[in-house]
């Protein structure tokens, strides 16, 4: 059987991606690493996020999809670093333009949020 | 812009689904095989390397599915399989599904039809400019007890209105007429021309494609004769010729000029003198514009002289009720300071209303009977659907079990009503191309705007949107009662048991009563049009139409004048008289006779009765219909003189003697008997006094719904210039006519003859309108009925079949088989008694409405309603007696063994 249970295996101290933030965490990691295929993103997610992120690598490619369907990422088959044939993702023009708003978007979140969880004075 | 490319590229998937998913496929297969390579450089074994490169990838299936979803329309799939799904099923019952279109397409398309008349007639505004602006102007004659009568305008009013008011923008001042034409120098023809201040184009917004509209000058004393001609006129008399402006046109044997050609979409809207008075020259198509030069009567006149209509343009953002108040304080104003004998008002009415205002009412309510036939159709189908869903309870319920959402379940069951409905409707539409084509047919002629009558694109929005109104009409309750089905015991119940719950039985029992109830109401609407219709047609008339024919000859021609001529006087009298000799010559004639204006037209040469000796205020003189006739008048339409004497041959040299009816007698005289009184002249530009010889019966001569006041005059003391001629004689019609054509045309080969039929034709076609409402109420009266009585064997067919088992049981008990019988007609009593006592409260109510509709008969005639009741009842009793006999009829061994 192909199906495994999404949780297995999943530590309790690992967080689920919050809605939304796995779209940024892909643009950014495509601005910093250049073409990258589905499984090298979600690695490199998941090396950077230290492992606290309880990322099923297989929601990655939903994300792909909707980002590419914006326009803000696109696709090319091409061949992997084994030899591999795989689809390789890059940024476009307008990719690159919607970094900066959505980064800005989700400071805005967070720094609400650390305002909330600040002890109070 | 995002959603835009969104939307593209999931439509995009929709149709390269196969290359997506491979792509998918190899991608997800290519994220494993470098997950694996990955994980055997960390010195995993090949088992090991792929179960780890699985469970971090999480499930494979699940995230195709997301994919999916994401990539497609995945709404528009899920309808496109369960329309695959509902077609599929569909055609397994094809006795279903071809019932249900028909029944849909059917009522559909009666819809539809009439829609298109009702939208052509009624809603559709005139093809000019600023449509709404246009209204019709009329005058009112506010008599002593404060009512009020609309009034055709008089010129001098007119133009004090037009001076004085700051709501109306603009407005013209016209007549409508018959002119005879001949191009070709043959016998000439009767054809519509409007005559019209010149501003008629401007108020109407409409230019001439050829040459110019009228100027000013064109309308003053003296001026060149000119005529523009419709789209219809120029094809007609120039068969289209380019350069026809400029070239002389006939009319009336008067040279006139053609200055311009008006487009093909300008068709002058028909507008009545006013309610009940009616010429009917005004039902001709125009095909010429005159311009109208007023002459001394016009400028001068303040009394009397009522004979023009007029069409005004409000100023923009003015409303109806501003401008016809300001017109109505103007014309009392005037009154007042005028020391005017009578009281006048003034009131506007929007054009396109004004022009179906005869008719509206009685097109409303066939569309709304023909609406009540397709609800009553729905409730059949919505009842069949019923069933099905029933019977679909077990699959229903798997379906639940296996997660199926209520929406999904309402969706599924409400996609087939829709498939059925959009079958029907595209049916029903092309049904009402036909549809109306046989209304067309149907329709009397006088039937305004019918030539624009088609069905158009509101008609087809209309037809596209009452499918999927009918499809959640019926579609609806099915579809709900899905929701209540309990899977487990849905699954666990044997599947007919789970059928006949109360609650179902309950339902389409309702929904049999609501069907009777529409029927009952349906059917008294239609027995009282069809007791009116022949009450109109059976009564007294007065007058006996049969044997006789009917010629008018309408005299335009030079040598006949207008009204100064005294040529053109002795030139109509003497055509007349030889006239009047040379049918009498016709073999087999047993008399023939002449009157001013032809029998069932409308009232027209209104006038009042003064008397000498006893002065009353104008307002309160009686208003009389002025005949010219001759002395075989009154004998050959076999009218009873009830006192005094006929007109003789020798009055023709002191012609001041006139003839009235009962009705006359009575408003003018009282009870005074008034043979050998004297009245005021009534004879144009004569005001010589006439004597009353005789009083003659009350006839419906102008039209069969009334008796009018005559006055019956000599044609000696003037000759009208349109005569009618009639003819009483054994030989048929079809035998004369020509025959009266030849001597007619002897006579004088430049008269034109408009009407030359029997008298039976045109009293037939004089109650065409009510014969139309009559014939297609009965039309959809039966097919309710139909429908109901199949609605009601239906609904006890269906549960006969679902209770067979107890039926078996009851007869194998001992059971006697008339107690079966009882049994199921008990059922089908209380809907269908229910229905009828609904019925009758809703028929109360309906009928208020349908009062005006109908001529002299009660609305709670006992013989319609009662009538209706029984037809009902009785045919309710035909559908429910066929289950109840096969109910008792059921073989208990069978039965017992079915399950």
């Amino acid at each position: 059987m192909w199906t495994i249970d999404r949780r297995a295996g999943v530590p309790e101290n690992k967080s689920d991606v919050l809605q939304g933030t796995l779209d940024l965490m892909v643009l950014k990691t495509l601005e910093s690493m250049g073409p990258l295929h589905g499984y090298g993103l979600a690695r490199r997610i998941e090396q950077v996020s230290g492992d606290t992120v309880a990322l099923n690598q297989g929601t990655i490619y939903p994300a792909l999809l909707r980002l590419e369907q914006r326009g803000w990422v696109k696709a090319e088959w091409g061949i992997s670093e084994t030899g591999r044939r795989a689809k390789f993702y890059s940024l476009t023009r307008s990719g690159r333009k919607q970094i900066g708003q959505e980064t800005e978007n989700w400071e805005r979140i967070a720094a609400t949020m650390a305002r909330f969880l600040a002890p109070a004075k | 812009m995002h959603w835009i490319r969104i939307l593209l590229s999931r439509c995009a998937a929709l149709f390269r689904r196969p290359q997506l998913d491979a792509d998918l496929d190899e991608e997800l297969c290519a994220h494993i095989d470098l997950a694996i390579e990955e994980n055997r450089t960390r010195g995993m074994n090949e088992q090991q390397a792929r179960t780890a490169a699985l469970c971090a990838f999480g499930g494979v299936t699940q995230i195709r599915e997301t994919y999916r979803v994401q990539r497609g329309l995945p709404r528009l799939e899920e309808a496109a399989r369960d329309i695959r799904y509902v077609v599929r099923r569909l055609r397994k019952s094809p006795g279903f599904a071809l019932t249900a279109i028909l029944t849909l397409a059917l009522g559909i398309g009666a819809v539809t039809s009439v829609f298109s008349v009702v939208n052509a007639v009624l809603l559709r505004p005139f093809a000019f400019p600023g449509p709404d602006r246009l209204v019709v102007m009329r005058e009112i004659q506010i008599e002593a007890g404060g009512e009020r009568w609309l009034i055709p305008d008089n010129y001098r009013h007119f133009m004090r209105l037009k001076k004085d008011s700051k709501t109306i923008e603009d407005a013209t001042i016209f007549q409508q007429r018959g002119m005879s034409i001949s191009p070709t120098g043959d016998h000439p023809r009767i054809v519509g021309t409007v005559t019209a201040s010149p501003n008629l184009f401007a108020v109407l917004g409409v230019q001439p494609v050829l040459g110019r509209a009228f100027v000013n000058g064109d309308a003053e004393k003296g001026a060149a004769n000119v005529v523009v001609l419709s789209y219809e006129g120029w094809q007609t008399f120039f068969a289209g010729d380019p350069k026809a402006v400029g070239q002389t046109l006939r009319i009336g044997g008067e040279p006139n000029t053609v200055i311009g050609v008006l487009g093909p979409g300008m068709r002058f809207p028909q507008i009545a003198l006013a309610p009940k008075i009616a010429f009917q020259e005004a039902a001709l198509d125009a095909l010429l514009y005159q311009p109208f030069v007023p002459g001394d009567r016009d400028l001068s006149a303040d009394m009397g002289n009522f004979n023009y209509k007029a069409i005004a343009r409000l100023k923009p953002g003015v409303t109806l009720a501003q401008a016809n108040a300001e017109l109505e304080e103007l014309q009392q104003a005037y009154t007042l300071s005028a020391h005017l004998p009578m009281h006048l008002g003034a009131a506007l009415t929007p054009l396109t209303q004004d022009v179906a205002s005869g008719v509206s009412g009685a097109l409303w309510l066939l569309f709304a009977a023909v609406g009540a036939v397709l609800l009553i159709a729905c409730v059949n189908l919505a009842n069949l659907q019923l069933a099905r869903a029933v019977n679909a309870e077990s699959e229903t319920a798997v379906r639940a079990a296996l997660g199926a959402s209520r929406g999904q379940l309402v969706r599924l069951r409400l996609t087939e009503s829709l498939v059925l409905a959009i079958a029907g409707g595209a049916a029903g539409t092309a049904l009402a191309f036909g549809g109306v084509r046989l209304l067309l047919a149907m329709a009397p002629a006088d039937l305004p705007r019918l030539d624009e009558v088609r069905v158009s694109l509101p008609v087809l929005v209309f037809s596209a949107g009452l499918s999927i109104a009918a499809a959640i009409v019926f579609g609806m309750l099915p579809a709900l009662r899905s929701l209540r089905v309990a899977p487990q015991a849905a699954l666990k119940a044997n599947q007919t048991r789970a059928a006949n719950t109360q609650q179902g039985q309950r339902t389409r029992s309702l929904m049999v009563a609501a069907q009777v109830a529409c029927t009952v109401v349906l059917l008294i609407v239609t027995s009282l049009a069809l007791r009116s219709f022949s009450r109109l047609v059976s009564q007294n008339r007065g007058f006996d139409s049969s044997h006789v024919t009917l010629a008018q000859v309408d005299l335009f021609a030079p040598q006949y004048g207008d009204f100064s001529a005294a040529a053109a006087k002795t030139a109509k009298l003497s055509f007349a008289d030889r006239t009047l000799a040379a049918l009498n010559q016709l073999p087999g004639v047993e008399s023939v006779a002449l009157t001013s204006v032809t029998p069932l037209t409308g009232e027209t040469w209104v006038d009042t009765i003064s008397r000498p000796d006893h002065p009353v205020r104008p307002e309160q003189e009686p208003r009389i219909n002025v005949r010219w006739v001759d002395p075989g008048y009154i004998p050959t339409m076999r009218i009873p003189l009830i006192s005094g004497r006929n007109i003789a041959a020798s009055d023709r040299a002191n012609p001041y003697v006139v003839l009235i009816s009962e009705r006359t007698a009575r408003e003018a005289f009282g009870g005074e008997d008034p043979v050998g009184k004297k009245i005021d002249g009534l004879v144009p530009d004569d005001k010589h006094p006439m004597t009353v010889i005789g009083v003659v019966a009350d006839t419906r001569i102008n039209g069969l719904r009334n008796t009018a006041a005559m006055v019956y005059i000599p044609y000696w003391a003037f000759t009208p210039w349109t005569l009618s001629f009639l003819v009483r004689s054994s030989r048929p019609s079809d035998a004369l006519i020509p025959e009266m054509r030849r001597a007619l045309w002897q006579i004088d080969p430049q008269v034109a003859i408009p009407t030359l039929k029997s008298m039976d034709e045109q009293v037939n076609e004089s109650v065409a309108a009510d014969r139309f409402q009559a014939l297609v109420l009965s039309g959809f009266g039966a097919a309710a009925l139909l429908l109901a009585l199949l609605g009601v064997y239906g609904v006890l067919a269906y549960s006969v079949s679902l209770r067979r088992r107890e039926f078996g049981i009851r007869i194998a008990l001992g059971s006697g088989k008339s107690a079966l019988v009882g049994l199921v007609l008990r059922q089908a009593v209380q809907p269908v008694l229910l229905g009828t006592g609904v019925g009758l409260v809703m028929a109360l109510i309906a009928l208020r409405w349908v009062r005006s509709l109908l001529y002299e008969t009660p609305v709670m005639d006992p013989l319609a309603v009662g009538g209706s009741v029984l037809l009902l009842l009785v045919a309710a009793a035909l559908a429910a007696i066929v289950p109840a006999r096969r109910a008792a009829s059921t073989d208990p061994m069978r039965a017992l063994r079915m399950e």
